[in-house]
């Protein structure tokens, strides 16, 4: 049973299609980061499996429950982050946490929304005040540690680092290992390319409220473009390397940017007084940007006839 | 239905303040009243002002006007003075549109996340309308009677508790009214302020066709549209009994705004 599982979702606003004809499925216990711009369709997705809104046709499943017909089962085990906390100012944090527990219908596990407060650097005193107190970064806290409380089997994260300090992400980042770990899944969308990079083990592009792209970091790290750099003991001519885009060439150096394997390089400069070599770790940013920037199905298509070759 | 009595606990906490300021506002006022009525008695100033009215009026206003200029008719306009009444209405349609103010900051998103059915958040509204307005009303007659026993002029007749509580009654369900359509509309609407407003001036144009049907006998026919037509307090002051009917048409209001409540909010799509 996938934890998260959508069939053919489309939703329209009017005449503006949000999300069209959506197929995805999430691997329990993995983290699976959902990316796209602004108006992508993200949150679109996140707000239907929550059953906040209504697909115009399709189906989506939370732990073999449907988001419609079954929703209150379907959230019964879910922690869920929105990309904006909107919760009652004049409320205390301890207050704001126990009514959200409360609603789950879990019994408080002190023990456990303590190591999230301490993970957090959350103190007590902090859970005394009310809201309107709260800087962002706090509410931001405040919303990760609701989320993770009940320590849900499926975790749904909008943005989830927005507004937190680099060293909370990095206490972040720790709970998302940890939950991981424990066999929880991880469904969240994100801007920051370098955090799913980091955190996600698969990524699920979205543009124009289309899936584009459904990959595991480890393969698309291998699709990146990596910049090489060759130095050579002697002037070469420039000759042409197969699969390779020159940046810029010199009597004694080249620089090529390179998608796919290396071996046409390598196989190329065997026979040229090669000095030293540079490779730069291939950037998944290049690979995601250029969707961002593109999205349409030629970039597929490009990069498995790059792999073909 | 656990989840919903503590999301009710909840909205009670946070509104305990507004209502038991305007509760002990309302009460208040009701003393206030009590203690001028008093005074009037003392002087005679009743007679007077009842000599004073022209004969015209006299015709116009009928028997409610001796009834009225007394000091148990003073005790009982704290129940259909107009400030009382807006306050009343206000406070009903505040509440009632409190789904659409979770929508409009979002906790209606972590409300909902929760394996909770969105039936029980308009239940819990109806509860917090219902309670509140009970609450209220309840303040107001604990200070018309403690008002009577502090202020009330030896040998004056006090007015029926009857008369006090179908009053009150009247009143409370004319307040559940607008309860029941500010909650229809807060269902689909997004803004509290969009839905609160509306409410309002529905609210204002009703009591404006009211009034004009009272008035001008050409607008009589249209009149019975407003649900200010179904609280007539110059007909229990002259001691006409409570009128079911008028209890059953503003429950039905309230109950037809209730249902429609249900409907659209279950169908509607949640988004700030």
């Amino acid at each position: 049973m996938a934890p998260i599982s959508i069939r053919g979702l489309t939703k329209e606003y009017g005449n503006v299609l949000a999300v069209d004809n959506l197929n995805l499925e999430a691997v329990q216990g993995e983290i699976l980061g959902f990316l796209g711009l602004n108006g992508a369709g993200k949150t679109t997705t996140i707000r239907i499996l929550l059953d906040l809104l209504r697909p115009n046709s399709g189906n989506a499943f939370l732990l073999g429950h449907d988001c419609q017909t079954d929703g209150l089962r379907a959230r019964a085990n879910i922690g869920y982050l929105p990309g904006e906390m909107g919760i009652y100012s004049d409320l205390t944090g301890r207050e704001v946490l126990d009514l959200l527990a409360g609603l789950n219908g879990h019994v408080i596990d002190k023990q456990r929304r303590r190591e999230l407060q301490d993970r957090l650097e959350f103190p007590e005193s902090d859970l005394r005040r009310r809201l309107r107190e709260y800087s962002t970064g706090m509410k931001r806290k405040l919303g990760l540690i609701q989320a993770f409380q009940s320590d849900p089997l499926l975790l749904i994260l909008d943005e989830p680092t927005e507004g937190l300090d680099p060293l909370m992400q990095e206490s972040f980042y720790k709970l998302l290992v940890d939950a991981k770990q424990r066999g929880r899944t991880v469904f969240m969308s994100s801007h920051v390319l370098s955090e799913v990079e980091r955190v996600c083990d698969r990524i699920a592009l979205i543009r124009k409220g289309e899936l584009v792209l459904l990959s595991s970091v480890e393969e698309l790290r291998k699709l990146a473009a990596r910049q090489v750099r060759v130095f050579f003991a002697e002037d070469v001519p420039v000759i042409s390397v197969p699969g390779s885009e020159v940046i810029e060439t010199g009597p004694r150096s080249w620089t090529l940017k390179i998608e796919g394997p290396l071996a046409p390089l390598l196989r190329t400069i065997a026979t040229l007084p090669v000095r030293d070599l540079e490779i730069e770790e291939a950037k998944l940013e290049d690979v995601i940007l250029k969707y961002y920037r593109d999205g349409t199905r030629e970039i597929e298509r490009e990069i498995e006839r790059e792999i073909e070759q | 239905m656990r989840r919903a009595a503590l999301l009710l606990v909840y909205s009670l906490k946070r509104i305990r303040v507004l209502a038991l300021t305007a509760g002990l506002l309302l009460a208040a006022f009701q003393l206030v009243l009590i203690f001028v009525a008093g005074s009037i008695q003392s002087s005679g100033g009743f007679d007077q002002l009842r000599a004073l009215l022209p004969p015209f009026a006299r015709e116009l206003l009928g028997p409610s006007v001796a009834a009225f200029m007394s000091f148990s008719g003073i005790v009982c306009l704290g129940y259909f003075q107009l400030a009382v009444m807006g306050a009343l209405i206000a406070i009903a349609v505040t509440l009632a549109t409190t789904p659409a103010s979770e929508v409009e900051t979002g906790f209606m998103d972590l409300i909902l996340a929760r394996p909770l059915a969105r039936h029980w958040v308009i239940t819990r509204t109806i509860a917090l309308t219902t309670l509140v307005s009970a609450f209220l009303l309840a303040l107001m007659v604990a200070g018309t009677w403690t008002g009577l026993r502090m202020f009330a002029p030896k040998g004056v007749e006090w007015p029926s508790a009857t008369l006090v509580n179908s009053l009150a009654v009247n009143l409370g369900m004319l307040a559940l009214c607008w309860g029941g359509v500010a909650m229809a509309i807060g269902a689909a609407s997004n803004r509290r302020s969009v839905a609160g407003g509306a409410a309002g001036l529905l609210a204002l144009a009703s009591f404006l066709l009211d009034y004009v049907g009272r008035l001008w006998q050409p607008a009589q026919s249209v009149a019975w549209l407003s649900p200010f037509r179904y609280y007539n307090p110059f007909d229990l002051i002259t001691g006409s009994p409570l009128p079911y009917k008028n209890l059953v048409v503003l429950g039905g209001i309230a109950f037809a705004g209730f249902a429609a409540a249900y409907v659209l909010f279950a169908r509607r799509d949640i988004s700030h």
